[in-house]
């Protein structure tokens, strides 16, 4: 039952590797993926919400898509374009993305407009990420709209799965201070993943995502900690 | 594939951490058993209203050149001083105050760098400076208590014990490592709270006026659930309305560059808190932590961020301190201000 409602998620628009899910087969042309989540939050307490993800591949190398999310409680609304070009190389591939990502903090009256470009190096085991992202957020609650556009912010993230990243099931476990709709300073955060077969084209997958507010060497406190699950269906 | 299963049984362990009652999530705070920000606001909070809710300066009392100055006051801001057992800087913040006769000092957190001896060195400077404070505006009356000089209606005085040094410090990152807190909570009492001070009576409507001080505890980078709770509920709102709001946190809302890699707010506490300080009317925000410099003006709220004036991290002479002028007539302006102190073994 639970997994049939998963499915019916998945009528909606993938932007995050889950654990190897980068690596395009060559055979299929689109993915949608959707997954529920919860979670608790310092600021807005306990939270769900829904997220959705179609990627199209136009061929072997190049790929576009789209994602969003709701999330209720904190009243977080989310969408994003985005497309990337994905390289080869001895150990493993390397993507090279661009997305675009709008923000609505509705609760507290803030729209925030992100453009991030990455590199992301793929191999058996281990994937690593490094990029820039540009924020711009405005206010909307006030009379009059005050923007600021934040210097730019590194993006990094590194991620490590238990077995190669061609079996069908995975677990892996991941550092980063980004997440498919936010990008931070140095709040990282991290977390388990997995992804298991249920069908030829179709696949489970999801993770366990503590976000720690603060960094390392600020005794970081627990800020909001996450469950995503989710079906990617390839056809 | 041993070495596979020891990481994924370490990041479950990692999950059971985050889940159990110890609200610390990072490695380092496992083990450096820092106080948890939840637990220092709880503290806070009851020290707060027994000893801090009341509590009230009086800068219609600044007079100067024996004329009344109409609420005329300036205040003093330090950040990221810390100290070790060398206190010089820190010392020339307060002997600096003192001579310009500043209404009150501010330090934006992490002031002392955790270890006893550090402690022990800042409890016996501040209690130096409040014996030079004492003699520079308080006399001594036939029974013995002290006299407020610039309070002409003070007949009754004090004891030396019962005067406040008008040093206001919030907590820092780097004052909560290996149980930094103990010591911090014991000098200072609460992290977390606010007060008013009194700038005189309005001569058309007699109604008074005061300008508001408000302390947040950041620390952790995280306000945490109880104190936006607090928050919520209006407790460092005050009970009166504000001619001027100024607010002080050791963690920075604005990044002055790219290349500042100190941890800031997460973004739902970022707007958080951008739109609390909307609604209490601040004028400035005062920051540190980066131990960098920035100024910055959104929503008509100024935001300042500290260098830091550690002679350590900053160990050449510089305007590491910030002045505010709050004048009779209302209007607000700033200077920073010059340190000249150069560490002994430098």
């Amino acid at each position: 039952m639970f997994l049939t409602m998963l499915f019916a998620l998945s009528l909606g628009v993938h932007a995050q590797a889950y654990c190897g899910e980068h690596q395009f087969d060559g055979e299929h042309k689109n993915e949608v993926s959707s997954y529920v989540m919860g979670g608790d939050n310092v600021v807005s307490g306990r939270f769900g919400g829904l997220a959705g993800s179609y990627t199209h591949h136009f061929t072997s190398r190049w790929h576009v898509g789209g994602d969003a999310q709701v999330q209720f409680y904190k009243q977080l609304y989310s969408i994003d374009v985005q497309g990337g070009y994905r390289v080869p190389v001895k150990y493993g591939h390397i993507y090279f993305d661009a997305k675009g990502l709008l923000n609505f903090y509705h609760r507290w009256g803030f729209t925030e407009s992100i453009f991030n470009l990455s590199a992301t190096w793929e191999s058996a085991y281990v994937d690593i990420r490094l990029g820039e992202s540009l924020i711009h957020f405005r206010s909307t609650s006030w009379g009059i709209k005050y923007g600021y556009t934040e210097p730019l912010t590194l993006t990094f993230g590194i991620g490590a799965n238990i077995r190669h990243r061609s079996n069908p099931w995975n677990v892996g476990l991941f550092f980063r201070n980004y997440d498919e709709f936010y990008y931070e300073n140095w709040n990282i955060n991290w977390g388990i993943r997995f992804y298991a077969p249920l069908h030829r084209q179709l696949r489970l997958y999801g993770e366990f995502n503590v976000r720690p507010a603060g960094s390392i060497s600020q005794l970081a406190s627990r800020y909001e900690g996450s469950l995503k699950l989710g079906l990617k269906y390839k056809f | 594939m041993k070495t596979k299963y020891i990481i994924v049984a370490a990041g479950l362990a990692a999950v059971l951490l985050t889940h159990s009652s110890c609200e610390k999530v990072s490695p380092s705070g496992v083990l450096m058993a820092g106080t948890a920000v939840e637990d220092r606001v709880q503290m806070s909070e009851k020290y707060y209203k027994q000893y801090l809710v009341d509590y009230k300066l009086d800068a219609d009392l600044m007079y100067k050149d024996g004329m009344d100055n109409k609420g005329e006051y300036t205040f003093l801001v330090g950040a990221d001083s810390h100290l070790t057992t060398d206190p010089g800087r820190m010392d020339e913040m307060l002997q600096i105050g003192l001579d310009n006769d500043d209404l009150l000092y501010v330090h934006l957190g992490d002031i002392a760098d955790t270890k006893p001896e550090y402690y022990i060195v800042l409890d016996s400077l501040l209690a130096q400076a409040k014996g030079r404070y004492v003699a520079k505006n308080y006399e001594v009356n036939e029974y013995g208590r002290f006299i407020y000089k610039r309070n002409p209606y003070d007949i009754m005085g004090e004891e030396y014990a019962s005067i406040k040094y008008p040093f206001f410090p919030v907590v820092g990152n780097h004052d909560l490592t290996h149980n930094g807190w103990a010591m911090w909570c014991n000098i200072f009492g609460s992290s977390f709270y606010e007060f008013d001070v009194f700038v005189g009576d309005d001569e058309d409507t007699g109604k008074y006026n005061y300008d508001h001080f408000i302390f947040l505890d950041t620390a952790s980078g995280t306000l945490g659930k109880t104190q936006i709770d607090l928050i919520e509920k209006g407790v460092l709102d005050g009970d009166v309305h504000y001619r001027h709001t100024f607010v002080f946190s050791h963690t920075n809302i604005f990044r002055p560059s790219a290349l500042q890699f100190a941890s800031t707010f997460a973004r739902e506490e970022t707007f958080f808190l951008l739109k609390q300080f909307e609604e209490w009317g601040a004028d400035i925000v005062f920051c540190g932590h980066v131990h960098k410099w920035d100024e910055r003006e959104y929503n008509k709220v100024t935001y300042l961020t500290l260098d830091s004036m550690s002679e350590r991290n900053s160990p050449e002479p510089g305007d590491y301190l910030v002045r505010v002028h709050v004048l009779a007539d209302g209007s607000i302006t700033w200077e920073r201000v010059h340190m000249s102190y150069v560490a002994k073994n430098a």
